[in-house]
């Protein structure tokens, strides 16, 4: 047994000293732990460690099979996403413990705080003590054992899971039930209470998902869609689309959803116009060559940055959404193309981590396949907060796409209506947000750049926030971008648009001094290679593509994205569609499509006498429309360019 | 965005000052919110007589701020009794009779106010718990309680004057520390200013302070105003409110924001994480514990 001090020692320190110890097999003993955060995060060994006293937030969170007895309390987020293991608390937890867990046996003495279980989805939780506000909220499995008072609003949304409660059930929260337990399951939970030495006499109540809420009664009817692109930007009154739109919700009674962006015409990147004429110098030959593209994102706080051979990287695209064969095909692409690839939500396949070169992990609310494992071989984690084309809202695969491989890498119950969640368990402010940085950089040993997504809404305030809380990096995502699925008023009505979003924070990072010390990455809408120099021209240190890099890999929007039935096996996850699809040749596709990325960014730069991206700047562009000119404050200027000499020189 | 902390002893303890322990909590907390600090602090009343803080600046602006407010209170008959400028502040202590709201309203207009009260003084600036102690003396202040916060500023700037506490405006020696966003802001704000009352920023915080006050104001008991304040207000708060003899908090009902206590014989401290209640009490394994939500408390060294 090793003593660490911490009353000596700083948590970071300590931490590495444990995962050493964890890794020799020696057990720790924490003294003088004084409620300090982070205690145990992002151990993966077998080892016991004691804190003799309390611990702060997020105490034995990311680990996997270690043993943590804690004498006395602990702050919020105990055990976050645990993978296995064992954490017993001697006395009280603050809100959320066990938020997330994949596995693992949670045992609290004394009394739990609010939200205990939010997104848990497997394992056991045991309160000896009372629950307070809302336990088991949107729990998607596992079981939670509470010997005490049930608190208010018991089960509120969970969808799989039991909640076994020995006092008073209170109140039961949104689509949870009371039911009947079976002697085994009674059984199984005294065996569990025998084995941690916990006397309970009394009898349970089981509560379970209900059912009712967020249910489809009939699907919608199916006809033969208008693909996007024939209605996309279209501004009349009354067309086929909004004909069709009239016949389907005639049918159902309710919204419709489907994926891609929004179809409205919005200002965006092309009503701006470069300010210089062009035409004679883009000719150039081998131009790739006389411009420095290559770009490092993320590395500004002291992390490793993510090494862009252009400053381009792919959107992120959850794997769910899309089949793991395209994630796989982007992720080779990626590659090639020597840039970064993203997760999305829903998990690292195997496929994909071999496949791409850089990969960012994206963390959602639902922590659907987040682990420490998969954390620990990323090369960047990105905390999702919205995204551009329905900023503010969760959303729901349905059970036909929660197949047992996707339900399995999200740790979850295959087939059930899945619902991912609009907001994290653990960031309720600015000021949670900065302790959950920490806890990601603890985990991994403050190796990988933290980014923040944020799909543009108060983005003045929110890129503030982001730079304040020491993000390495945004990922800032206009109305333009496009989702697997949403509700059609709001991926066409709610957000604002990629030009306003990085015009207001550039002005936002200006007001309080910091630009220096946040990369931005731009996107939502970028179509081309000459979107992406408007982007970098407009402040943008790098820009991202989604949308694009799906069309370039064989989408033919054929709008059945929601409804997996995609034919040319992209977005969906049967398999008789999904084999369709061949991984390598498509991801020659977006290989070639993102070296004509590469081909116009250098083509442009160059044409506009500079040798590096980075010397591009708004004044380089100027708009096309009045609107545009609003937005950007750039000059109105439709007419066409004179061509200046230097222009001509080129 | 913020941390908040508060501390109430129910007698004298030798070595520590109100000043000193809610430096020790803030710093345990200083992650919560690195833009600004600040302390609400009660020492020394004398009767008839009150103490105002005012933001005025620096070099000639000061001067010409201290020469405003120099010349409202004469207006106001409130006779100067001892002045200082310290850091940013100008702080003065006047005799003074007459009806309190009006002459705030009116000394408002003259410079910006941090407090007003017959023991009250609110110390805020930007910079850190110890930065802000270097630059007004904070851990020299005695007093039965306080309270103290840590900001991080999200909607609105990184200024002295946005930072907390925020003073009750126009109400005495009442002071507010608010963790969390009242959502039913303006509505509230437009309700009480119907009825003649001032604010002086838009921040929800200023809000709970003279919602507080005027509850008081009409007799309620703090913790009945309490009470009201969780049906009232709407959105994620946990807050701490002190008068001249008590603090209390208030949690919403949603439970959003952390709140932990801790009481034994010599005091009562709550803060919004138990890191900074251990900072008191290093090496020690307390027996703290979480309000639930929609549940409020006042404490006062007469019970």
């Amino acid at each position: 047994m090793v003593t660490i001090d911490l009353g000596a020692v700083p948590v970071r320190d300590a931490n590495e000293q444990i995962r050493k110890h964890g890794k020799a097999g020696e057990n720790v003993e924490i003294v003088n732990p004084d409620a300090r955060h982070h205690i145990g995060v992002g151990l993966t060994a077998p080892i016991d460690v004691h804190i003799r006293g309390s611990a702060g937030y997020f105490c034995a969170g990311l680990t996997d099979q270690a043993t943590f007895t804690i004498d006395n309390n602990v702050g919020w987020g105990l055990g976050d996403n645990i993978y296995s293991g064992t954490v017993i608390v001697g006395g009280n937890a603050g809100a959320i413990p066990a938020v997330g867990i994949r596995g693992a046996n949670i045992i609290i003495k004394g009394n739990m705080g609010s939200r205990a279980g939010q997104v848990m989805k497997a394992g056991t939780l045991l309160c000896a003590g009372n629950a307070n506000f809302m336990a088991g909220y949107m729990l998607y499995g596992g079981r939670i054992i509470i010997l005490g008072d049930s608190g208010e609003r018991v089960g509120e949304d969970m969808t799989g899971g039991e909640i076994f409660v020995g006092g008073r059930v209170q109140d039961l929260g949104s689509d949870a039930e009371l039911t009947d337990m079976s002697s085994q399951e009674d059984e199984s939970i005294r065996e569990f209470l025998d084995r941690f030495e916990i006397p309970f006499n009394g009898s349970f109540q089981k509560i379970v998902n209900a059912g009712k809420k967020l249910r489809y009664g009939s699907p919608e009817r199916q006809m033969r869609s208008l693909p996007f692109f024939t209605f996309s930007g279209g501004s009349s009154y009354w067309n086929a689309k909004v004909q069709e739109d009239i016949h389907i919700k005639s049918q159902s009674g309710r919204y419709r959803i489907r994926g891609y962006g929004t179809a409205r015409a919005l200002p965006h990147l092309s009503d701006l116009a470069f300010a210089r004429d062009l035409s004679r110098s883009v000719g150039t030959a081998d131009v790739i060559s006389k411009v420095q593209m290559y770009t490092e994102i993320g590395g500004i706080n002291g992390a490793n940055p993510l090494k862009l051979s252009m400053p381009v990287m792919v959107a992120p695209m959850s794997y769910g959404a899309l089949s793991r064969s395209t994630k796989h095909a982007i992720g080779l692409a990626s590659a090639m193309s020597d840039i970064a690839e993203n997760t999305g939500e829903g998990g690292m396949s195997d496929a994909q981590r071999n496949a791409a070169k850089q990969l960012i992990f994206q963390c959602l609310g639902g922590r659907l396949g987040w682990n420490i494992h998969d954390m620990k071989r990323a090369d960047g984690l990105e905390i999702y907060i919205s995204q551009g084309a329905k900023p503010g809202l969760g959303g729901q695969l349905m059970a036909k796409k929660v197949t047992q491989e996707l339900a399995d890498i999200r740790g979850i119950p295959a087939g059930i209506d899945l619902r991912s969640p609009s907001r994290h368990p653990d960031i309720l402010g600015a000021d949670d947000l900065v302790i959950k940085i920490e806890e990601f950089r603890e985990a991994t040993g403050y190796r990988l750049p933290v980014s923040v997504k944020l799909g543009a809404g108060r983005v003045r305030d929110d890129i503030k926030i982001a730079v304040k809380d020491g993000f390495d990096f945004i990922e800032l995502d206009g109305m333009q971008g496009s989702t697997g699925a949403g509700s059609s008023e709001v991926i066409d009505f709610v957000g604002i648009p990629t030009l306003a979003a990085i015009i207001e924070a550039e002005e936002a990072l200006a007001e309080i001094g910091r630009r220096q010390d946040i990369q931005i990455v731009l996107m939502g809408g970028m179509r081309d290679g000459v979107d992406a120099v408007k982007g970098l021209c407009l402040g943008a240190d790098a820009v991202a593509f989604g949308t694009s890099v799906i069309i370039a890999g064989g989408c033919i929007a054929c709008m059945q994205c929601h409804v997996g039935q995609c034919v040319t096996g992209i977005a969906t996850q049967d398999p008789a569609h999904e084999k369709r699809y061949q991984p390598e040749v498509e991801a020659q596709n977006i290989h070639r499509f993102f070296e004509s990325v590469r081909w116009q960014i250098a083509a442009l730069t160059h044409a506009l006498g500079y040798d590096d991206v980075r010397k591009l700047s708004r004044n380089d562009l100027v708009a096309l429309t009045p609107e545009a000119a609003a937005i950007t404050g750039l000059p109105y200027e439709p007419a066409p360019r004179k061509r200046s000499a230097e222009a001509l020189a080129g | 965005m913020c941390g908040i902390a508060g501390i109430l002893f129910k007698h004298e303890v030798p070595g520590l000052t109100t000043g000193q322990a809610l430096i020790d909590m803030l710093d345990g907390c200083q992650h919560r919110g690195p833009d600004s600090t600040g302390f609400a602090l009660y020492d020394g009343a004398h009767s008839g007589q009150l103490k105002l803080r005012f933001f005025v600046g620096e070099a000639e602006a000061a001067q010409e701020a201290i020469a405003r407010i120099r010349r409202a209170l004469d207006e106001h008959d409130a006779k100067i009794v001892e002045e200082e400028t310290i850091g940013n502040n100008y702080r003065v202590i006047v005799d003074f009779n007459g009806n309190l709201q009006k002459f705030s309203y009116a000394i408002e207009h003259a410079a910006k106010v941090i407090s007003i009260g017959s023991s009250l003084e609110i110390v805020k600036d930007v910079g850190s718990a110890a930065e802000v102690d270097a630059r007004y003396e904070v851990n020299k202040v005695h007093g039965s309680h306080g309270l103290g916060h840590v900001r991080l500023a999200t909607e609105s700037d990184v200024k002295p004057e946005a930072s907390h506490p925020f003073w009750a405006t126009g109400f005495a020696d009442i002071a507010i520390v608010h963790n969390g966003q009242i959502t039913n802001y303006w509505k509230m704000r437009r309700r009480l200013e119907r009825r003649g009352f001032e604010f002086t920023t838009d921040n929800d915080s200023e809000l709970i302070a003279v919602y507080l006050a005027d509850k008081l104001s009409q007799g309620l008991p703090l913790k009945d105003a309490l009470q009201t304040s969780i049906e009232d207000l709407d959105g994620t708060f946990s807050f701490l409110v002190s008068t001249d003899r008590e603090i209390g908090y208030a949690k919403d009902r949603l439970a959003a924001k952390p709140m932990v206590m801790y009481e034994n014989d010599d005091l009562v401290a709550v803060a919004s994480e138990e890191v900074s209640l251990n900072k008191l009490f290093p090496g020690q394994a307390l027996q703290t514990r979480e309000p639930l939500p929609g549940t409020f408390a006042t404490w006062s060294r007469s019970i």
